[in-house]
């Protein structure tokens, strides 16, 4: 009913072009999570859905109508902003209200929904206070309250969880991603934290440059990057990528997926190296190991080792990542993964 | 011990002692002497002539003609003043709010008034108002519009000094407004705009609460000025013609040498005015302000 199409989008601030020829389909009722560094034009996406700040070519549409010249209000979107962007002379109610004043919802019908949503977000008690008198935590709230009242069919939030605390963050990521279940409404979210976009979305668009990386769920973002940066985008600590020798291509694993041991073994990567740092976190433990080829992470489940201690990073094969000269992934089904496993077992037990 | 603590209660009190010494010789001494003259048949040439009479100054004031027209005229002056400068400079500084080269150069323009001295914009203007050789009349003429005498007439008189004090006074609120109108995160307006808001109804809800407590504050110094005003009138029409331009201020400065008595008596009167005035805008309007 409402999916989001960009058909070579380009948008330019003062001829300096932030995003170019860029198509996207944003699937209808789906949690979808834009997510890169910060400057790489997820906010001027996002606007563009909104009809903010319209593209500069290009086509946008929303539930395959061509919305480039509809205005902001009559889109069927609701947006939560980055800073909230609460009116703050008017109370709570007339916050939430407004919208609906101007859609011309009558009286009665507009109690009934202001009540149910505040109720819902918990901020009832509330109704008639000013927005400078509540909590950060609150004024979220009534952002969310205000978007959803309106059951637009498409919800934008831009970094809506960035000023809360942490653990008030972790539990808005919870409190949301039901609210996408009992809304079904098509959301977009903008964040440029990778942890949230792992735990919240159905599909990943990772974003750098103005330049779409992958478009992808969770879990094959993470398993099955689709270049280099992707790779080291998603996860924490990032991705270990070296170098594999003349040809240019690129070898990469996971801190995870990496086994240190006292002896050798026969994984097709493996080299010694000697524990640079070691940072205990409790449930695992990070080790930076340092070789003569670079330095990797190595996250391990149990903590066997100590700084200063000569280990041996081994890698099984089926945990190998390859990128070629362009950075983009090989395949395993392509012809230079086996060249490339080759020459990195080669380097190993040469 | 105790000395210290003495010394600890008395510290703030010696800190704003000589602030507060000026205030008592400049603020309360005058307002308080000029409360004891308004008791006093007072003589100037001879002070053991004078006289203390009570409130027989005061009952002058009330059953004098010459009084309710000055008071009336300075009402309506004022009210005159305050809507539209008000209203003029609300709608300049949101034609100016948007940045731009042209709209900061306007700004500038606009604003040269007010570093100007009254008195000097008083008399070009009293040449440009003149009836027949002065140019309003000139242009009116020149567009075949009816002219008017402007200042000569006590029809026009009061209307003239009105439009001058506008003129002076506007580019200082216009700033201020303008300021204010900047001040407004833009994300509020987008928000709005999703929000489905006309144009119109975006101003009413958002950006007039937004600068209510600008137009709060233009609204009480200016009502508190307009009652005061004297150079304008001192100026361009001395009260005339006929009484029809003569403000309170003016009317006690018209009685300072004659009877100084009675005339402190109105500046009591005139003090009373402007703070029950302020006071009822405070009453009435205070809720409707919105500060941060
Ligand atoms: N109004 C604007 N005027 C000029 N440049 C802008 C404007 N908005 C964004 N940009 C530029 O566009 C790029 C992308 O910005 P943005 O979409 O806000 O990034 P983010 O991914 O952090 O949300 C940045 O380089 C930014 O400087
Ligand atoms: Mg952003």
């Amino acid at each position: 009913m409402a999916s989001i199409a960009f058909k070579r989008v380009s948008k330019a601030f003062d001829k300096h072009e932030v995003i170019k020829d860029l198509d996207l389909t944003i699937e209808d009722g789906k949690f979808t999570v834009l997510v890169g560094p910060s400057g790489c034009g997820k906010t001027t996406l996002l606007r563009m859905i909104a009809g903010l700040d319209p593209q500069t070519s290009g086509s946008v549409l929303i539930g395959g109508k061509d919305v480039s010249r509809i205005a902001p209000g009559k889109r069927g979107v609701a947006m939560v902003f980055q800073n909230y962007a609460i009116y703050p002379t008017m109370s709570v109610r007339e916050n939430i209200e407004f919208g609906l004043v101007n859609n011309k919802v009558r009286k009665a019908e507009r109690e009934e929904l202001v009540e149910g949503i505040s109720k819902a977000v918990g901020l009832y008690e509330y109704l008639e206070r000013k927005p400078s008198t509540l909590s950060g935590g609150q004024r979220q709230r009534v952002a969310l309250a205000r978007a959803m009242v309106k059951k637009p069919s498409v919800f934008l939030m831009d970094e809506p969880l960035s000023n809360l605390d942490a653990k008030l963050r972790v539990q808005m990521r919870i409190e949301l991603i039901e609210l996408h279940k009992k809304l079904g409404a098509t959301f977009v979210y903008v964040t440029h934290d990778q942890v949230e976009a792992m735990s919240m979305a159905d599909t990943i668009v990772l974003m750098n440059k103005g330049v779409i990386q992958q478009e992808a769920p969770p879990d094959e973002m993470y398993r099955r990057p689709s270049n280099r940066f992707t790779a080291q985008f998603i996860g924490t600590p990032p991705m270990n990528v070296g170098e594999l020798g003349e040809s240019g291509s690129l070898f990469g694993f996971r801190p995870e997926s990496a086994v240190l041991s006292e002896a050798q073994g026969d994984e097709p990567f493996s080299v010694r190296g000697v524990i640079a740092t070691r940072e205990m976190l409790g449930s695992e433990t990070i080790y930076q190991v340092r070789s003569g080829s670079g330095n990797y992470m190595v996250k391990c489940s149990e903590d066997l080792f100590a700084a200063g201690q000569e280990v041996y990073v081994g890698v099984p094969a089926a945990k190998l990542h390859f990128f070629g000269e362009d950075e983009r992934r090989i395949d395993e089904k392509e012809s230079s993964y086996g060249k490339c496993m080759e020459a990195l077992r080669g380097r190993s037990h040469g | 011990m105790d000395k210290q603590r003495l010394g600890e209660t008395l510290r703030p009190y010696l800190m704003i002692a000589p602030a507060m010494a000026g205030i008592f010789l400049f603020v309360l001494y005058p307002v308080v002497f000029l409360g004891y003259l308004s008791l006093y048949d007072y003589n100037l040439m001879n002070k053991a002539k004078s006289k203390f009479i009570g409130f027989d100054n005061f009952a002058e004031i009330f059953s004098r003609e010459d009084f309710y027209k000055s008071l009336s005229n300075t009402v309506f002056y004022t009210a005159g003043v305050v809507i539209l400068t008000l209203l003029l400079s609300l709608l300049l500084a949101v034609w100016l709010g948007k940045k731009s080269k042209f709209n900061v150069f306007v700004q500038a323009g606009i604003f040269t008034p007010h570093v100007v001295s009254i008195v000097s914009i008083a008399l070009v203007w009293l040449w440009m108002m003149e009836p027949n050789l002065g140019f309003l009349n000139y242009v009116l003429k020149a567009f075949g519009l009816p002219t008017s005498e402007w200042l000569q007439s006590s029809k026009s008189a009061l209307m003239s000094v009105i439009l001058v004090s506008v003129w002076q006074g506007i580019g200082y609120y216009v700033l201020i407004l303008v300021a204010a109108l900047q001040s407004i995160s833009p994300s509020i307006y987008e928000a709005a705009a999703l929000d489905n808001a006309s144009k119109l109804r975006t101003f009413w809800k958002i950006t007039l609460p937004m600068i209510s407590p600008q137009l709060f504050f233009i609204l009480v110094i200016m009502t508190i000025g307009s009652f005061k005003v004297f150079d304008t009138v001192k100026v361009m029409t001395g009260g005339g013609p006929n009484n029809a331009t003569n403000t309170l201020v003016y009317y006690i400065y018209e009685n300072r040498t004659t009877n100084i008595g009675y005339a402190s008596a109105t500046g009591v009167v005139l003090m009373a005015i402007i703070a029950l005035l302020t006071f009822v805008y405070f009453r009435l309007l205070s809720r409707k302000v919105h500060y941060q």
